[in-house]
């Protein structure tokens, strides 16, 4: 650690300044101040990972890799960051400002630029072909890690559109490593308390169910039973959590920070969910395939992930989970540098770039770089399989020792070829 | 270990000497007295105790569940229990076997088990309820479902099993592989879905030709729509000429296959000339594809359903011996195969061979097996037996409920079945009608697998959980209503009595001492409260484990 005092932390701002007092103070001692929530969680430093998924692919010129004043850099200046030397596009004000917490590499280089398949393949981590579909990041936490300590499901997706039980991202894992999604950010069917029920009335006849069971289990083998006990527990500690999933009682001061957006609200939700203890959040953003009118669309889409990204990232930082969370923002491909004739970007997997924070990451690092005209990486690039490497050893998976077992068939976590990037991490 | 393999040989020679003495007389015997004695034998040497009989009320919920798909009422309970004849237990298999529910039930299961809830169909169901109820020979409905004939009618259903598979999903391909894949699966018990691109890598049975012996026969049809004499979704068949090429992806060695029963034999493509090669030929002016006359999916169906086959009749076997004791003899019940052996690999022969003599008669498997000790064990660990292994089939074995039981089981237990049959429906929320479909769906939501994800064992989630906790159609069945479950025990004063309703309504069973003195307890803590509280405890008995499975 570099003991010197950096220019950027005296511009805390107010949540910052709560955060460090809180800090010197214990937690739990300032009360509203900092959720008890995230005071456990910070306890137990148990890690975790927040997935911002933005579904269509975000224009690396316009975000992480601005090249103004160049034949394919758009109409937007670029501005100074927090690290200097470091400049993101000026539609990412917020973002600029957290950049000594961000760690961004910009010479991914990946294989497929159709939606259809980039989508899976990326989240995937596009491993070598064995025939069976690979886990997303997520479900292979969820398998990997497991649930935290808060026995809250281990993979919950905020997401536009429909929710409830979603499988598919598990692969050869099984539906049990799915996601559980909330979609419109509000909770999956059945999760609130039936109307009928009071609090007590609900834990006394769970209590007699588990009292049926203990009685049912006790001369028959326990598996069965243990798993139903497991899962009710988990509905349990759900619902008795419905408040943080309830974005009607999302604090309005909050909202006003996150931005008053579909994605600003799940980045708030999601931020909730990460202090409550969910072991992996991925948040989903629709809408940023801009074939057209790539700069109207980009200077609309792009301040809206930018305020909430923001408003997470220096969250987590002041409530000091970032340190123990690891934090992805990403798309399946970035975009075409050359315009098109409808002023849009197409497809571009050959250079682009991925946005990370926390957990065994380096802090204000910027890692590989394009051409001066964006077009191409420079050097060889990195592809995602080794952008999964990175992940697990951030997370303190070491990719070389540990493998999936698919019914005896041993597989490797990620791309056997590649290896972890090794400027992005700690 | 080295000291006890002597005595371990000794005992295998002392068996075998047994067995051989024991032939003559065994062939005599029925069925499932000669699979009790295997059971057993393997037992003693394992040193492990076999569970006593399942008690009366145990045996006759699990019989109910297996052969009419719901749990029995407390009248029949009770009546069961009473009863003190020696041969009631058959004489219980004997009447659920021949009543109407039997082919609704074993098609239901069938249904689960081949279309792994990866959709559904009316013809389909009618096709397999039709065919169980005529105790249609097995072959013979596999033959009709891997080779179908699209314009008979009532066969037409059976084809659902290969058009659903070959739908298009999104934009993915379609997906032939996966059709090859459940049919070995299915059909066989072999997976071979590893052999699409080189040999098994753990495997040394399957070879890359198994699988694209199968593969070709669906690679050479085509999906097409209803149209004309076509009711239903159907298959046009390509002609086919020449052997299908492949390479291994991991040696590049190559290979050439015509259709072929994996681990079987290749089925000769005939050297039709070219006014041979038809049945009906195309008509190039009006494009109407013809029918060749060489169809290898049929020739393929008729050789895998087969008394030829022996892998056939295997897998048929060891999935409905997996269907009532909840394990297979091989495990998994797809990886059939040399290194994988049964766990007890006299009885799988035996059934094997009894079955494809019995020409794949599935009621009289099913029987036979229902009428074992086995089958009729207690699911409580004997005295003594500490996590006795599964495969030796020394305790019975919880299993599954599937969804649509469950719904009925429901239904049946909280005395709602009737206000929601007939499409009758009941008043429901926001005053919408809803009926026993709504119910079955909503169950189907909350209980049933992801589509393609086999049913294959107890399997408690977290949907499941928070469905029966906090939907309303869960808890609607246990408001007071005229004439169901919790009208029937509002009506009640005594606790004990209340105690026995509840048990048999729910559990289907009577409560013992510890159970009534519980509830005595807990009506007295509530008495405020009365008909609240009784809800919470059906509640509570719904929501175990004990009405979760089979057990």
């Amino acid at each position: 650690m570099n003991p010197l005092c950096k220019p950027w932390e005296h511009a805390a701002s107010r949540r910052q300044f709560l955060g460090a007092s809180a800090g010197t103070l214990a937690f739990g001692a300032l009360g509203g101040m900092i959720s008890p929530q995230a005071a456990e969680a910070m306890r137990k430093k148990e890690k975790q990972v927040l997935f911002v998924w933005l579904d269509g692919g975000m224009s690396q010129l316009e975000s992480w890799d601005p090249k103004p004043n160049t034949e394919f850099g758009g109409p937007f200046r670029s501005i100074k960051t927090t690290v200097p030397g470091t400049h993101f596009s000026e539609l990412m004000p917020q973002s600029a400002k957290q950049a000594h917490r961000l760690c961004v590499v910009r010479s991914i280089c990946t294989k497929d630029n159709a939606h259809s398949s980039g989508v899976a393949r990326i989240q995937r981590g596009d491993p070598k072909n064995r025939g069976v579909p690979y886990p997303f990041f997520g479900s292979a936490i969820a398998k990997l890690m497991g649930p935290t300590s808060s026995k809250l499901p281990p993979y919950v997706w905020v997401k536009p559109g429909s929710g409830g039980f979603k499988t598919e991202d598990a692969g050869f894992l099984g539906p049990k490593y799915g996601s559980l999604a909330f979609g419109d950010g509000k909770p999956p069917e059945d999760l609130l308390r039936h109307a009928s029920l009071t609090a007590d009335e609900d834990a006394e006849r769970n209590e007699l169910r588990e009292l049926l069971n203990r009685r049912y289990a006790a001369q028959r083998r326990p598996t069965y039973t243990e798993a139903s006990s497991f899962v009710f527990d988990t509905a349990q500690e759900l619902m008795k959590r419905a408040n943080i999933f309830d974005t009607s009682k999302l604090a309005a001061k909050e909202l006003d920070r996150y931005g008053r957006t579909e994605i600003g609200q799940h980045m708030l939700v999601a931020r909730n969910m990460l202090e409550a203890g969910v072991r992996f959040v991925k948040v989903g953003s629709y809408g940023w395939d801009t074939h057209g009118d790539n700069f109207n669309g980009s200077a609309s889409l792009v301040p809206k992930f930018d305020r909430a990204f923001a408003a997470i990232v220096e969250d987590l930082a002041a409530t000091g989970l970032l340190e123990h969370t690891l934090v992805i923002a990403m798309s399946e491909f970035g975009r075409t540098p050359r315009i098109n004739g409808h002023v849009g970007r197409d497809h571009w997997p050959e250079a682009w770039s991925i946005a990370m924070a926390g957990c065994g990451l380096k802090a204000g690092a910027v890692v590989g770089a394009t051409n001066d005209k964006g077009t191409f990486v420079k050097d060889p690039g990195y592809d995602i399989g080794a952008v999964f490497h990175t992940w697990f050893q951030a997370l303190g998976i070491d990719t070389k020792k540990v493998e999936y077992d698919n019914n005896g068939q041993p597989l490797p976590l990620a791309h056997d070829d590649m290896q972890s990037i090794k400027e992005a991490l700690v | 270990m080295q000291s006890s393999r002597p005595t371990a040989l000794l005992t295998r020679c002392l068996l075998l000497a047994a067995a051989v003495a024991g032939a003559t007389a065994m062939a005599a015997e029925p069925l499932h007295r000669r699979v009790d004695q295997l059971i057993a034998g393997k037992a003693s040497v394992a040193k492990q105790p076999l569970a006593p009989p399942a008690d009366d009320a145990e045996f006759l919920r699990r019989a109910w569940l297996d052969f009419s798909g719901g749990i029995p009422d407390a009248g029949e309970t009770r009546k069961f229990i009473a009863d003190q004849s020696p041969d009631k237990r058959a004489k219980v298999i004997e009447q659920r076997m021949a009543a109407p529910r039997f082919a609704e039930q074993i098609a239901e299961a069938f249904h689960i088990q081949l279309m792994e809830r990866n959709g559904d169909n009316d013809e389909w169901r009618r096709y397999l309820t039709e065919s169980f109820r005529a105790n249609k020979p097995w072959d013979q409905m596999a033959r009709e479902i891997l080779g179908p004939d699209f314009k008979d009618e009532k066969l037409r259903g059976a084809g659902f099993f290969i058009t659903r598979r070959l739908e298009k999903v999104g934009q993915q391909d379609t997906d032939y592989p996966g059709a090859t894949r459940d049919a070995g699966r299915l059909f066989m018990g072999v997976d071979l879905q590893c052999c699409q691109c080189h040999k098994h890598l753990t495997v040394k049975d399957y070879k890359q030709v198994d699988f694209n012996g199968l593969f070709v026969a669906f690679q050479n049809t085509k999906l097409q729509e209803p149209a004309g004499d076509y009711r239903t979704k159907w298959l046009q068949e390509g002609l086919m000429t020449n052997k299908y090429e492949f390479v291994s992806v991991l040696s590049s060695v190559k290979g050439a296959t015509g259709p072929r029963v994996p681990l079987g034999t290749e089925v000769e493509i005939p050297a039709y000339s070219k006014e041979e090669m038809w049945t009906v030929p195309p008509e190039p002016k009006t494009r109407k594809a013809g029918v060749p006359k060489f169809s290898p999916l049929r020739e393929l169906a008729a050789r895998v359903a087969s008394p030829e086959n022996p892998l056939f009749a295997r897998n048929i076997a060891n999935r409905i011996w997996w269907q009532l004791m909840g394990r297979g003899l091989v495990e998994p019940l797809d990886l059939n195969h040399s290194d994988n052996p049964p766990s007890h690999p006299e009885l799988l022969d035996l059934l094997a061979k009894e079955l494809t003599e019995h020409k794949f008669d599935l009621q009289w498997l099913i029987r036979e097996l229902a009428l074992t000790q086995t089958y009729q064990r207690s699911s409580l660990l004997p005295a003594g037996a500490k996590n006795p292994p599964e495969e030796l089939f020394t305790v019975a074995k919880e299993r599954p409920v599937a969804a649509e039981q469950l719904a009925r089981a429901f239904l049946a237990a909280t005395g709602e079945q009737e206000r929601v049959a007939g499409g009758k429906g009941w008043e429901g929320i926001e005053g919408k009608k809803h009926t026993q479909k709504d119910f079955e769906k909503a169950f189907l939501t909350a209980f049933a697998n992801a589509a393609k994800e086999p049913e294959l064992s107890v399997n408690p989630t977290l949907r499941a959980a928070l469905f029966l906790r906090n939907n309303d159609l869960a808890l609607w069945s246990l408001q007071k209503r005229k004439g169901n479950l919790m009208d029937r025990v509002a009506a009640l004063t005594d606790a004990a009595q209340i105690a026995d309703e509840l048990y048999h309504a729910i559990l289907s069973r009577p409560p013992v001492a510890e159970e009534k003195t519980e509830l005595a307890k807990y009506l007295t803590k509530h008495s405020a409260n009365r008909e609240k509280a009784l809800g919470h405890y059906a509640w509570a008995m719904l929501s175990s484990m004990e009405f979760f499975t089979n057990h």
